[in-house]
């Protein structure tokens, strides 16, 4: 049984490199049981490497990744752990929406009522006869969300799970990841728009030329960035600054 | 799983156009050959040919058989390697095998998609054979079902070098490209055959695919040739799963695309070598009369023949494909040597007074002849063993010449042009449009 202080993920060292350049340069953190950890950073920060890296999709050059104290090597094993939603994965757009769903849903064994609590939450029924390529932009992210959190694994991995859609949907899917996270699932994701990991996150962790420059609660962060009750927006561009050279804007 | 892989092969237009474009090829090789066969039975009914040379298989589905090469050959890795690499080139593959988690499960149902789509093609095949049977035509099914088995092993070849090609890049065009390179090369050993210029090359032969098609094509069903198949579609399958197999470290993805190369040579090689084959053929019409056939198969080991012609002689490639066929049908533990093309340069300069012999040994005794007739070398075999030659009567092939013309020949021009492409891409515009929503 695992206890609530002790960390469900745990990725320890990780250091990855790509043609000859390090993309992440030992990064660690923890993640528990039912909690919301936002990676922010500036473009080509690594946060997407760092997902894909967890959730076993790339080989570290060094550290490890454990989840239950168990460290996790090969496929089967991160599959054990994770559902991923990669922000770059396009959905295929020959195959019908109601097929992906049933795909989805037969490959993680999830529960049918989970299923179609999601099917509501997300607005799908009215997309099921549609084929990928008919789906605007918005409706494939649902999908795709679908699939990612229509699942029992323990933690979800998200990439980017809330760029694309309009500040109505967006509410919608807060709530149903926060809805998620309080029923059990830990989220793992990346965020672009610091309002938004403000209202999701319980912990960031703060991304910069491959390196982890911080990683606590919001006010941890305030108070590193000695802004005490700013936004994160504004906590997030003094500790950039501090990092010379990783944010155009920052510097 | 199946289902998903299966809308993303045929949900895709290039699919249809691809299926659209053989039938119109396939189509264009049974016109031809039809016209070619009712040329030579218009003779017979002049009194000029003998009706029993007019044999369907070789007049008609062979010729219509090539349409479906050159489709498999370069059109089908499009369709192949799609399966595959629009997963890499959508960037999803690696969140499908972590969601599945079950690589192989995933090979097999894309490899299963892409066979659904060679059916398509061997469909067109097969229509063309029924439009053969409409007008009148014969056709033996046993030996037109042979020669489809060998065209549907080609296919899953294919379509297991394109699985193969696309798991280790990162397009479709890649993927495309390395299959169709690989099509090549066997083209390359094949046109180095009849060449004595590039005899050296002669040992690659066993490489090319299209030997391999050769004895499917006259009806045999070569117990060695579906296994070389069996063997390089395996071994591609193997590799293609080790290339999905991101999660294992270079070192143990080098090992692993090392050993099933080796094993899978090797298999290859020794598939090549198993010489036993079965005639499918009306009235067995490839083999030696079937009194010859038991007694042949009664002689006491070993059988050699020593053929000195160059690759590039007419009369070596005739003996090859009739009596050294005939009698490896018979005795598949029969030796033939060529010594000729050992030989670093073959010119006519260099031809002595012993071009053309050939020499046949039965046990420890051996003769020699310059014929090439197939009734003359068994006839020196067992002159060699000491026995008489069997009775030679073998059972009549009728022959089954068709003049197809007027009506006939335009109800055939319209479909195999036509009608037949036209349905098909009909269908593929059907089943890959845009649907209106409920």
């Amino acid at each position: 049984m695992v206890l609530a202080s002790e960390p469900l993920l745990r990725a320890s060292g990780l250091t990855l490199r790509r043609a000859g350049r390090v993309v992440l340069r030992d990064v660690s953190f923890e993640l528990r049981v039912g909690e919301v950890l936002a990676v922010i950073g500036p473009n080509g920060a690594g946060k997407t490497t760092l997902l894909e890296t967890v959730a076993g999709l790339r080989i570290p050059d060094s550290g490890s990744v454990s989840a239950h104290g168990r460290v996790l090597s090969g496929l089967a094993d991160s599959a054990r752990v994770f559902s991923f939603l990669l922000d770059e994965a396009e959905l295929p757009e020959e195959v019908a929406v109601s097929t992906l769903l049933a795909h989805g849903q037969r490959c993680s064994r999830a529960p049918t009522d989970l299923a179609a609590s999601l099917m509501n939450a997300l607005a799908l029924a009215p997309l099921r006869s549609a084929r990928g390529r008919e789906l605007s932009r918005g409706e494939r992210r649902r999908v795709a969300l679908f699939s990612a959190l229509c699942t029992t694994r323990p933690v979800v991995i998200l990439d980017e799970p809330l760029g694309v859609f309009d500040p109505c949907q967006q509410l919608g899917i807060l709530r149903l990841l926060k809805k998620r996270a309080k029923e059990g699932t830990a989220l793992l994701l990346s965020v672009h728009q610091m309002s938004d990991a403000e209202k999701l996150a319980d912990r960031l962790l703060l991304l910069c030329d491959g390196q982890a420059l911080a990683c606590g609660t919001l006010d941890e962060l305030r108070a590193l960035a000695a802004l005490p009750g700013a936004s994160l927006e504004a906590v997030f561009l003094r500790l950039l600054e501090k990092q010379n050279g990783c944010c155009y804007a920052a510097t | 799983m199946l289902r998903r892989e299966l809308a993303i092969v045929l949900g895709a237009r290039v699919t249809w156009l691809v299926v659209a474009v053989a039938a119109l090829l396939v189509g264009h090789s049974f016109v031809l050959a039809i016209d070619l066969f009712t040329a030579g039975a218009r003779s017979v009914e002049a009194g000029g040919l003998m009706a029993r040379e007019f044999d369907p298989l070789l007049g008609i589905i062979r010729p219509t058989l090539g349409g479906i090469y050159i489709a498999a050959s370069l059109l089908f890795p499009l369709v192949a390697a799609r399966s595959l690499g629009i997963e890499q080139e959508r960037r999803s593959l690696r969140v499908l095998l972590l969601q599945t988690a079950a690589p192989l499960r995933l090979l097999l149902a894309k490899y299963l998609a892409t066979l659904a789509a060679s059916a398509l093609l061997l469909g067109t095949m097969i229509a063309m054979a029924m439009l053969w049977l409409g007008i009148g035509g014969h056709l033996d099914a046993a030996e037109v079902v042979v020669a489809l088995i060998g065209h549907a092993l080609h296919l899953a070849f294919i379509a297991a070098v394109a699985c193969a090609a696309a798991a280790w890049t990162r397009t479709v065009a890649q993927a495309t490209a390395i299959t169709l390179l690989s099509v090549l090369g066997s083209w390359g050993i094949d046109a180095a055959e009849g060449f004595a210029a590039l005899a050296w090359l002669g040992s690659a032969a066993e490489w090319s695919i299209t030997a391999h098609l050769h004895s499917f094509e006259h009806g045999i069903l070569s117990v060695g040739d579906s296994a070389w198949f069996l063997a390089a579609t395996v071994g591609a399958l193997a590799l293609a799963l080790i290339g999905l197999r991101f999660d294992w470290p270079t070192y143990r993805r080098a090992l692993g695309v090392c050993a099933v190369l080796l094993f899978t040579l090797l298999w290859m090689k020794a598939a090549g070598r198993q010489p036993r084959a079965y005639d499918c053929t009306q009235a067995r019409r490839v083999s030696f009369p079937v009194a010859a056939v038991t007694a042949l198969r009664t002689l006491q080991p070993p059988i050699s023949l020593t053929v000195n012609l160059d690759r590039d002689d007419a009369r070596r490639r005739q003996l090859d494909l009739d009596v050294l066929s005939k009698l490896r049908l018979a005795r598949p533990d029969v030796q033939v040597r060529y010594p000729l093309d050992d030989r670093v340069a073959s010119t006519e300069a260099t031809r002595d007074e012993g071009y053309g012999r050939i020499e046949v040994c039965a046990g420890a005794l051996c003769k020699q002849t310059y014929s090439g007739s197939r009734k003359e070398l068994v006839t020196l075999l067992f002159e060699c063993a000491g026995q008489p030659l069997p009775d030679w009567t073998q059972p009549n092939y009728p022959g089954y010449p068709l003049v197809v013309e007027g009506r006939r020949r335009t109800v055939v021009l319209w479909l195999s042009y036509l009608i037949l492409p036209l349905a098909l891409s009909t269908i593929g515009l059907w089943v890959t449009r845009r649907r209106r929503r409920k």
